[in-house]
């Protein structure tokens, strides 16, 4: 791999964090055969529950905040718990301190102190053809599906390396070959609500490590969002394109790619598959966090029909401040509204045994991370059934 | 003995091997403040992990691996230096933020545990000075979808009473392809033995002796065999089928790879 004189100067001159980062990139993109570092415009870096990363990502991260410094405007994954909600939530203290340790490690580095796996609905949206280092697969998807810009699904390690540096190593999503699709998938049901987190769901699984292209359905971005994130859950994708819809698909080569017809029975069929548990305990909304939108909507219907187990709904510190509405409506019925932590990475396996989630990514996770059975169904379904 | 690989991490180590067959993953795998190996899978656990060059095919597993990796280096109770047959960015972020030499692209046949080992990734390559290399070939026939397999006898220097294909040590600067006609005509006198496919070399290990085995496909018009004093019996058999015979190490991945390779 060739770097610019400015590249070797920091490998050479940089801190010890500096040099280390560089190291780092330069390894990731001989082992991937990059040519070269692009520089990247932001950062967006997972590993910061602290269920997930435990001890050890405690210890690296206070250790490479001592000199460590993001070069350029960096975001960074949920955390572990709501630090301003623990107690209530019924969190050990000692898990509460070292999730606040990852927290001030990151800000030490100069992180937004945002705790967020959708840093494109606050404000961090990068424009068609810019190249950023996201890891959290949803948004790696979403940045390149739904904005056209250009990431790897990045580790934790290989995000934070990219954000000290300013640029990630030139491989796969970053060059045009790396955007073709792999497999099509002709949709010939109409979607709707879990529809699209369903689909997602049952393309990952077909695609594997491809990209896959979708026809025969329109999507918003919010419907995009839950695609994404299902996708990369049970697939290794990055990236996929909607006919008419996603910015890049008319320069998608569909010809003689392997073809997929997806059926509602497909769809129900992935439902029952995904769905193990009889008697929920907790419903959860997130798994990606929530915009205000959908804040708003699912308010105005826990309104409506008070459940009789706790709703617990995820979303970003920014959103929850600006929806007091809506935060005190769910409060209103018993339910909690919890920001800078997500579904699957926070610690609610101390107090529940079975989940019931609209979302894809969560139904898929929540088994492996949080020890959950789960009901994948409709949040109106669900609070028809829990009333 | 001395081997070509890839850098991934920087630096040189010299230490006893360490080989797990199976892909690792450091969480879970390894613990974190002991340092041993947990993986029953690998065949290693209870192993210390400090001091050694750990060799397997490639990571697994959750992206904290490469903290993990950090964690034990940090302690000094880590690898001494990893190995890997195909490295991926979890191991090898861990090894870059832990400091740990890693290189890539080597035959895991080439070791065994308690061989001793220096990586040199700064170089690009990995010696095993106890070791001493010995080129073979291992040459296939097939006729109308069999194989000829061989039983070793007695008065062969190695793998004795065992199922092989038909072998022969490679002398010299002498073309590989040739020495494996040349095998074929004295272990079989097969007539009409036509060349099909050669494959990438692979290791695989005698005690001190490694083995570099390259592998070849002939067909043969028909299956009729005369065997030397080399060989006890032979047998025309489907691939499946050599799972279940007491065959000399890695024949199975021989043929696996003159066939899909």
């Amino acid at each position: 791999m060739r770097l610019t004189p400015k590249q070797a100067r920091l490998g050479r001159e940089g801190s010890a964090a500096q040099r280390k980062a560089l190291q780092l990139l330069v390894a990731l993109g001989d082992l991937y055969e990059a040519e070269r570092l692009v520089p990247v415009t932001s950062a967006h870096v997972s590993g910061a529950s602290y269920k997930l990363i435990g001890d050890a990502g405690v210890e690296f991260l206070e250790d490479f905040a001592k000199d460590a410094r993001v070069a350029v405007p960096t975001t960074v994954n949920p955390l572990g718990t709501d630090l301003q909600q623990w107690r209530e939530l019924g969190i050990p203290e000692a898990f509460a301190e070292h999730q606040a340790r990852v927290a001030r490690a990151y800000e030490a580095m100069g992180a937004r102190p945002v705790y967020s796996c959708t840093p494109y609905l606050l404000g961090v949206r990068p424009g068609l053809g810019e190249h950023v280092a996201w890891s959290e697969s949803n948004a790696v998807c979403f940045a390149n599906s739904v904005l056209g810009a250009r990431t790897n699904r990045e580790g934790g390690p290989s995000a934070l390396a990219a954000a000290i540096v300013g640029a990630t190593p030139d491989y796969g999503l970053h060059r045009d070959a790396g955007r073709q699709p792999t497999i099509v998938f002709d949709v010939r049901t109409k979607l709707e609500g879990i529809g699209f987190s369903l689909l997602g769901l049952l393309a990952g699984k077909d695609t594997g490590d491809g990209l896959p292209y979708f026809r025969g359905f329109r999507a918003s971005e919010e419907d995009l969002k839950w695609l994404g994130a299902a996708v990369a859950s049970s697939g290794s994708v990055g990236m996929f394109h909607l006919e008419r819809v996603t910015p890049e698909w008319r320069r998608a080569r569909t010809r003689g790619l392997p073809k997929v017809v997806v059926t509602a029975r497909d769809l129900k069929e992935v439902q029952k598959h995904y769905t193990d548990g009889e008697e929920a305990d907790l419903i959860a909304l997130g798994s990606p966090q929530l915009s205000g939108d959908e804040l708003r909507a699912i308010a105005a219907l826990v309104d409506r029909s008070p459940p009789r187990i706790p709703v617990w709904v995820f979303t970003s510190r920014a959103v929850r401040e600006a929806c007091p509405g809506a935060v005190a409506s769910i409060e209103r019925c018993g339910g909690r509204v919890l920001a800078d932590t997500c579904l699957e990475v926070t610690l609610l396996e101390h107090r529940f045994h079975t989940v019931a989630t609209p979302s894809g990514k969560g139904a898929y996770y929540l088994p492996s991370l949080c020890g959950q059975k789960v009901i994948l169904d409709d949040i109106e379904t669900l609070l028809e059934r829990y009333a | 003995m001395r081997l070509p690989a890839r850098r991934i991490s920087p630096g040189r180590a010299d230490g006893k091997a360490l080989v797990s067959p199976v892909p690792f993953s450091f969480v879970g795998g390894a613990d974190p403040s002991k340092g041993t190996v947990l993986d029953e899978s690998t065949g290693c656990r209870g192993e210390p992990l400090a001091g050694r060059v750990f060799a397997f095919p490639q990571g697994k597993g959750s992206t904290v691996g490469s903290y993990a990796i950090y964690g034990l280096a940090k302690r000094g109770i880590g690898p001494a230096a990893l190995l890997n047959e195909r490295a991926e960015a979890i191991v090898a972020a861990g090894a870059i933020l832990g400091g740990v030499p890693m290189v890539d692209r080597v035959d895991l046949g080439a070791f065994v545990t308690g061989d001793r080992v220096i990586v040199d990734a700064d170089r690009g390559r990995v010696d095993l000075p106890e070791v001493t290399p010995r080129p073979v070939v291992s040459a296939f026939l097939r006729n109308r979808g069999r194989f000829l397999v061989l039983r070793r006898s007695d008065r062969v220097g190695s793998f004795r009473g065992r199922w092989s294909a038909v072998s022969g040590y490679l002398e010299g600067r002498e073309d590989p392809r040739d020495r494996a006609a040349q095998e074929i005509r004295e272990e079989t006198q097969a007539k009409g033995a036509r060349f099909r496919k050669a494959a990438d070399p692979l290791y695989t290990r005698d005690g001190a002796t490694a083995f570099i085995v390259h592998p070849f496909l002939f067909d043969v018009p028909s299956r009729r065999v005369t065997l030397d004093w080399e060989n006890l019996e032979h047998r025309w058999i489907a691939p499946s089928e050599l799972a279940t015979l007491d065959a000399v190490p890695r024949l199975g991945i021989v043929l696996d790879r003159l066939l899909h390779g």
